[in-house]
């Protein structure tokens, strides 16, 4: 199935802006973070199809997967 | 609903919107929020709501203006230098708008002070620059049932959510503080001045409109900001049942300290929230 990862903020000038990876059914959101490249604390939250999921949240094909970093400054 | 002639005058493009009015221009003035921090984003969210007329604002903040500040804290000026923050604001303020009542605190919120510092605001504006305070402030708000706007920002990003009782909250979100050492400082990793501006005038926002009861607040929706691209994205959430402080099964029961200095300018003391 194939999965879209678009990455936000600091990450995608660290990784990439945005890349569609074929991965296995029952990828998860983190599996197919860690497959990336993109270490997990690298990453604080993550939303498929616009809405909020979490780490174990299963990809479907044609998800989006949206990756954002922590931002905690004031 | 009596004004007067001072208060016409002043507040007329207020109440020249219908969607405000009279009727709304009272409700600010009768209103009260709390911000907490005297930062980079609580300085423009404390001058638009000392503009407004918000009738009672407090201003939290325990440490001293530095000129590294200045770049983006616009309520301070060079000349308030090593003055206490919450007493720099409460000034331009009080000159702003002499009909608001301004109440500066300057203490460090922790878990012992936090629940009586918020208890008698109407909203609470979160503008720390740490995750420690942030998820203090977001466990006090929920238990506490106050409604109040969460800011984030770095580099040229910025993140913003409104919590009111029965929607997500920030720990909804964010379950857990990033783990020590991961995220960079503000000090560390910059901060465009102008992020701050414009964040901290949405929460602003966000103050106002819940307060007038109008438009549609940041509830169930974070809003993620890149001002390099200019791109404001709105990203859909909904209440965790696994949340431990507004879920089913709740394990927080009442604030607690966090000891994770994350974001702070300074780097203090493990146990310490560093507003």
């Amino acid at each position: 199935m194939k999965v879209t990862v678009k990455l936000f903020a600091t990450l995608k000038k660290d990784y990439f802006e945005s890349r569609e990876f074929d991965c296995a059914d029952g990828t998860t959101v983190r599996s197919l973070l860690d497959s990336s490249g993109i270490k997990d604390r690298e990453y604080h939250i993550t939303f498929v199809n616009g809405r909020h999921a979490d780490r174990n949240e299963k990809l479907k094909d044609g998800d989006t997967l949206s990756v954002f970093p922590a931002v905690g400054g004031g | 609903m009596d004004f007067t002639e001072e208060q016409v005058e002043r507040y007329s493009r207020n109440i020249l919107l219908d969607d405000v009015g009279g009727t709304g221009q009272r409700k600010l003035l009768d209103s009260s929020v709390l911000i907490i921090g005297a930062g980079g984003l609580g300085s423009p969210a404390a001058l638009y709501l000392a503009a407004a007329g918000v009738g009672t604002i407090g201003i939290v903040d325990d440490d001293h203006v530095e000129l590294s500040n200045l770049q983006r804290q616009v309520i301070h000026f060079t000349s308030d230098i090593s003055r206490p923050k919450a007493e720099s604001a409460a000034e331009k303020m009080r000159l702003l708008n002499p009909g608001v009542t301004v109440i500066p605190v300057m203490e460090r919120l922790m878990a012992g002070n936090i629940v009586s510092v918020i208890k008698d605001y109407d909203f609470i504006i979160d503008g720390t620059d740490n995750f420690p305070s942030k998820f203090l402030i977001n466990d006090a708000c929920v238990l506490g049932g106050k409604p109040f706007s969460h800011g984030g920002i770095l580099r040229f990003y910025g993140q913003t959510l409104t919590y009111v009782p029965g929607s997500a909250c920030y720990r909804c979100l964010f379950q857990t503080l990033p783990p020590r050492g991961t995220v960079p400082s503000c000090g560390e990793a910059g901060i465009l001045g102008v992020v701050a501006g414009i964040l901290g005038m949405i929460q602003a926002s966000e103050a106002l409109r819940y307060i007038l009861g109008i438009g549609e607040l940041l509830t169930n929706r974070l809003l993620y900001m890149d001002q390099l691209t200019v791109e404001f994205r709105k990203l859909n959430t909904k209440p965790n049942p696994n949340c431990p402080v507004c879920g089913e099964n709740r394990t927080i029961l009442e604030p607690v300290d966090y000891e994770q200095p994350a974001c702070s300018l300074k780097e203090g003391p493990a146990a310490k929230v560093n507003l």
